[in-house]
């Protein structure tokens, strides 16, 4: 089977390079990737640490799509050569690794972390969000971020404007919104309002086609923004 | 005036589907189709309606005209569905709903001569 793997160091020219690997029953492509740099070049840089689809940090861009190439197997894609690149939105460190670090910065400009408030400190610092509250079940479909990017590599408007969070960083937004633990509510509704952040989705959910972990960011944004219409009335929570 | 130094930082490579690629568009997803769509029907109206104001009785600009209204008015009705809560998931049956709703209103429509 032909891989086309993206090449590309400080300094040198970005390309496509060509390479044979005997495709084998079970094969995914970071299996491809590990015997390529096992053997044929050693010098093909790639990231990847559980190999079991759990940490997300194999995350590329395989066949145009976002995936994770631990759980990706070479059988599943289309006939052809496999073209495997890097996220895309991210700045390259060499060949197939990303800087992951815009993801964190982001979520600091959101205000995407959790501050305690009154009553996470009750209780001698334990606070409990029952499993069957409304509450936990509203933000039960959009906890399990990873943080793997794919989803910021798949949305078309992080490339037309830098200032637009992404939809990791809107996804925390909205889970911390919805925790009633936390007591940041009304500094973190102020920064969602902010020109180039909401309103800049534009709903195709291309975050929520790629998500490994089956997140739906596309709807967590939607949410945030019916809270925030309903808000401008004076009739929703923050 | 002296040249901006180089970032380390903000000047690094960082990759984006470019739309001349055919590999940009290999995946693209129902959401991005149903976006894109509406956009250039409702490009295509601004061209339609000035043809359509000049000579309402030219039956091909009439097609296109109604064609165009129901693709953009029925794709934003999805939009705005999902807007209003309908869980995301459903995206690609909207679209669906909404260009098979357009291709059967345009029919009926087409088939009822009122003059």
């Amino acid at each position: 089977m032909v891989l086309n793997v993206f090449r590309w160091s400080p300094g040198a020219r970005e390309r496509l390079q060509k390479y044979w690997v005997k495709a084998r029953q079970g094969m995914t492509v970071l299996d491809a990737l590990v015997e390529l740099q096992r053997g044929t070049d050693p010098t093909l840089a790639f990231r990847y640490a559980c190999r079991v689809g759990m940490c997300g940090s194999c995350g590329m861009v395989i066949n145009g799509r976002e995936r994770w190439a631990c759980r990706t197997l070479l059988s599943r894609l289309s006939r052809g050569p496999v073209t495997v690149r890097p996220l895309y939105h991210f700045p390259l460190i060499r060949d197939l690794v990303v800087d992951m670090a815009p993801l964190k910065r982001k979520m600091l400009e959101m205000k995407a972390v959790f501050v305690p408030g009154r009553r996470a400190t009750e209780n001698d610092g334990f606070a409990q969000v029952g499993s069957r509250t409304r509450e936990r079940r509203a933000i039960d479909a959009s906890i399990e971020c990873i943080g793997c990017g794919m989803c910021v590599s798949a949305c078309t408007m992080v490339s037309h404007d830098a200032r637009f969070p992404g939809p990791a960083a809107l996804n925390r937004v909205f889970n911390l919104q919805r925790d009633s633990r936390d007591g940041a509510h009304a500094d973190r509704s102020k920064a969602v309002l902010a020109e180039d952040v909401l309103t800049r989705c534009h709903g195709q959910a291309n975050c929520t086609a790629v998500c490994p972990m089956e997140i739906s960011p596309a709807d967590s944004i939607l949410a945030l923004r019916r809270r925030a219409v309903l808000r401008l009335f004076g009739i929703g929570p923050r | 005036m002296s040249a901006r130094r180089a970032d380390p930082v903000r000047d690094r490579k960082v990759l984006t589907r470019r739309l001349g690629s055919a590999e940009a568009w290999r995946d693209t997803k129902a959401g991005m189709w149903a976006w894109l769509l509406q956009r250039i029907a409702a490009v295509g109206l601004l061209a339609v309606i000035v043809l359509h104001l000049k000579n309402p009785f030219m039956r091909p600009v009439q097609a296109a005209l109604l064609a165009l209204v129901l693709l953009h008015g029925l794709l934003g009705v999805r939009t705005i569905l999902l807007d209003f809560g309908l869980p995301a998931r459903w995206h690609r049956l909207l679209f669906l709903l909404a260009l098979l709703a357009g291709a059967a209103t345009f029919a009926a429509f087409w088939r009822w001569r009122w003059y």
